[in-house]
């Protein structure tokens, strides 16, 4: 086929096009995919006394830590989704965030004393934390792909690295509703790696899963 | 053929609208711009350079819907045609490295005349003693001051001026014998 042909033939396939909106569907696919995963919390590990959490500056510390990446990986990915997008001055945001929660972490060190430091760092829930937050991840992770695939992102390993860092942060909040792990410390090191990992694991699947 | 970012925008809004006149020139324009941009990243493999080039066209075409008209849309469209490329180049086994952020790109080889100009321009300056021919592309082509092309070429203002005028004495006596 001769390009001028192919030409004829799309111009001649002109009719109004409606433009393809990005928030509306990212935000049902968030819903369905934090509705899945405070399911799976449920049914696996179930969650914390609420009254309790909530009465705690620990617990929001964590929601806001946590939301807020969740929010910065949605506006990410809602550039990165149309061609030719960019991630702006977002992920610098992204790392003032994390200093926030870090010097938090040094205040909270500062005032311990030595033999206190080991248990603000392990917790009692040190060994699954992260793994878990990843586990939690997935459904959002998915739906978002699923949204994702319908555009057209033309920076894959980004754009999926903020789907990543997306569910990594909504399945951190998840987890804050069954985690009691109140230390700076702990979160600033353990929901961050979480989080990391799943932006990772993220870049690497939107390099096979967005392509068009 | 030159189409700047405000043309190729409004085209491309009429075409969303429906307009296929619009669009037809759109895909024309942007067929034009893709085949020399792709001319210049692969080997002279025009067969290759075509059916790339279709394939964006038909990928700008089914993505449409993406373009945000909030935002300019050359950077859209070398987008596309940048992920189109690297995918080329993935399929073919090849590992290579396109800008991301130089759109200028896409509309590049827009003006053949310009790089006709630039090419002529080179070849008389050639005729020059390098110092001359520094000098003048730096003052008549590059843009520097006097003062900064003097310092550049290592003399005073004075002096430079008078090179700059010589030599373009000479160049234009060059200029007139050929067209005798």
């Amino acid at each position: 086929m001769k390009t001028s042909e192919l030409i004829d033939a799309l111009a001649g396939n002109a009719i109004a096009q409606r433009r393809a909106p990005i928030a509306p569907p990212m935000i049902v696919a968030m819903l369905v995919g934090v509705g899945v995963s405070v399911t799976l919390l449920l049914a696996w590990l179930g969650v914390r006394d609420l009254n309790t959490a909530t009465a705690t500056s620990a617990f929001w510390m964590k929601s806001l830590y946590t939301g807020s990446l969740a929010i910065i990986g949605f506006m990410l990915v809602r550039r990165l989704a149309r061609p030719g997008g960019s991630a702006g001055p977002l992920p610098f945001f992204g790392f003032a965030v994390l200093g926030i929660m870090a010097i938090l972490a040094v205040f909270e060190l500062a005032r311990t004393p030595t033999d206190g430091i080991a248990k603000l760092l392990v917790g009692h829930t040190l060994k699954m934390c992260s793994i878990r937050i990843i586990a939690l991840a997935v459904p959002t992770y998915a739906a978002v792909i699923l949204v994702l695939r319908r555009m057209a992102p033309t920076r894959l390993g980004l754009c999926g690295a903020a789907a990543g860092m997306l569910a990594g942060g909504a399945g951190a909040t998840i987890y804050g509703l069954y985690c009691d792990e109140t230390a700076a410390t702990f979160v600033t090191a353990w929901y961050t790696l979480g989080i990391a990992v799943c932006a990772a694991l993220g870049a690497w699947g939107g390099r096979y899963l967005l392509r068009w | 053929m030159a189409k700047s970012e405000t043309e190729l925008k409004v085209l491309m809004l009429s075409g969303l609208g429906g307009d296929s006149d619009s669009y037809r020139r759109l895909l024309e324009a942007l067929g034009g711009f893709l085949r020399a941009m792709f001319r210049r990243r692969l080997s002279q493999n025009d067969g290759e350079v075509e059916d790339l080039v279709q394939e964006t066209l038909l990928a700008i075409h089914v993505k449409r819907g993406t373009y945000d008209p909030a935002l300019p849309f050359t950077p859209w469209a070398y987008g596309i045609a940048r992920y189109k490329l690297l995918d080329h180049f993935r399929r073919r086994g090849v590992r290579r490295m396109v800008p991301i952020e130089d759109a200028s790109e896409l509309t590049a080889g827009e003006n053949p005349e310009e790089g006709a100009v630039r090419h002529d321009i080179t070849a008389l300056l050639a005729r020059l003693p390098a110092r001359d021919q520094r000098l003048v592309r730096d003052l008549k082509l590059t843009g520097f001051s006097i003062e900064e092309a003097a310092a550049r070429a290592g003399m005073s203002a004075g002096a430079a001026k008078v090179a700059v005028h010589r030599a373009m004495k000479r160049l234009e006596k060059e200029v007139r014998h050929e067209d005798l």
